[in-house]
């Protein structure tokens, strides 16, 4: 049977590449897949956890985070979009109005 | 060959974990943004595989509709919308590449060395349960979805009321936000 320790390995293998999705690429696409994908990691764990205590909160938890990722994709696609018809790029190293 | 089979039968759930990454991988590093979003439909296929494997079946199912059916396909959307070609020229990774390498090789051997202590090697898989006065009519190990439904109006009602109030909040901005101005 599935080990819980073979379920934490393969989640954090998860969110490091998305870590690095997140810290190394330009484009800003990329970066919310990145973020989508740490969330998705964080899902496994829940229902990792959730099988090991045999309690179906952790299971309806990771209902709830797949909504409010829906609704941060959905933002941050509509920002992505923005973000091209007024400065006329995505990537994330043209960005730097805020910078002193 | 067959005795392969039976390990890799056994080990299912790390084949998917395993070829998830491999899609996440490839994800990251992939040169165009369509093949990007390619390589995150087939990670997110797997990950819903993995929760088949880990018995949460509704999840499983919800993660093929949700991902794969509507985020990734709102990507492909907006990568069509955005005119990337532009942008060949330039280099893929951003400025701060050489510092945030070492940064995460340090975070990955710190959660290796917490893992190494065997925390958590209790070998998971108990039956699901649910209190005894939501379980009437049910039998919880058959019935996933009923379970998991019972568990969240159970426990998460108000979360689940305020999921809806930002979902209505998330549609509203991403009309404003995307709206172009010469409608306006």
């Amino acid at each position: 049977m599935i080990s819980l320790n073979v379920v934490l390995f393969v989640s954090s293998l998860m969110f490091f590449i998305g870590v690095a999705g997140v810290l190394i690429r330009r484009n800003v696409l990329i970066i919310l897949m990145s973020v989508e994908l740490m969330l998705n990691a964080a899902n496994l764990n829940l229902i990792a956890f959730s099988r090991q205590s045999g309690t179906v909160e952790g299971q309806a938890f990771a209902l709830l985070v797949m909504g409010f990722a829906a609704a941060e994709v959905a933002i941050g696609l509509a920002l992505v979009v923005a973000l091209y018809r007024r400065k006329d790029t995505i990537q994330a190293d043209d960005i730097n109005l805020l910078n002193g | 060959m067959n005795a392969l089979f039976i390990t890799i039968g056994q080990n299912l759930f790390f084949v998917f974990g395993l070829l998830a990454c491999a899609g996440a991988a490839a994800m990251v590093l992939s040169k165009s943004a369509v093949h990007s979003v390619l390589s995150f439909l087939f990670s997110m296929i797997m990950v819903a595989a993995c929760f088949l494997c880990l018995s949460a079946e509704f999840l499983g199912m919800a993660q093929l509709l949700i991902y794969a059916g509507g985020i990734v396909v709102l990507f492909l959307f907006v990568v069509m919308l955005v005119e990337l070609t532009k942008y060949k020229e330039k280099s893929l990774f951003a400025l701060q590449t050489k510092w945030s390498i070492p940064l995460i090789l340090v975070a990955m051997a710190t959660f290796a060395y917490t893992m190494k202590s065997n925390l958590f090697n209790a070998p998971a898989s108990v039956a699901l349960t649910l209190p005894p006065d939501l379980v009437q009519g049910l039998s919880v190990s058959a019935q996933n979805a009923q379970s998991v439904s019972r568990g969240l109006f159970a426990g998460f009602l108000l979360p689940l009321e305020i999921l809806s109030v930002i979902l209505l909040v998330s549609l509203v901005g991403a009309l404003v936000l995307a709206k172009s101005e010469r409608v306006a």
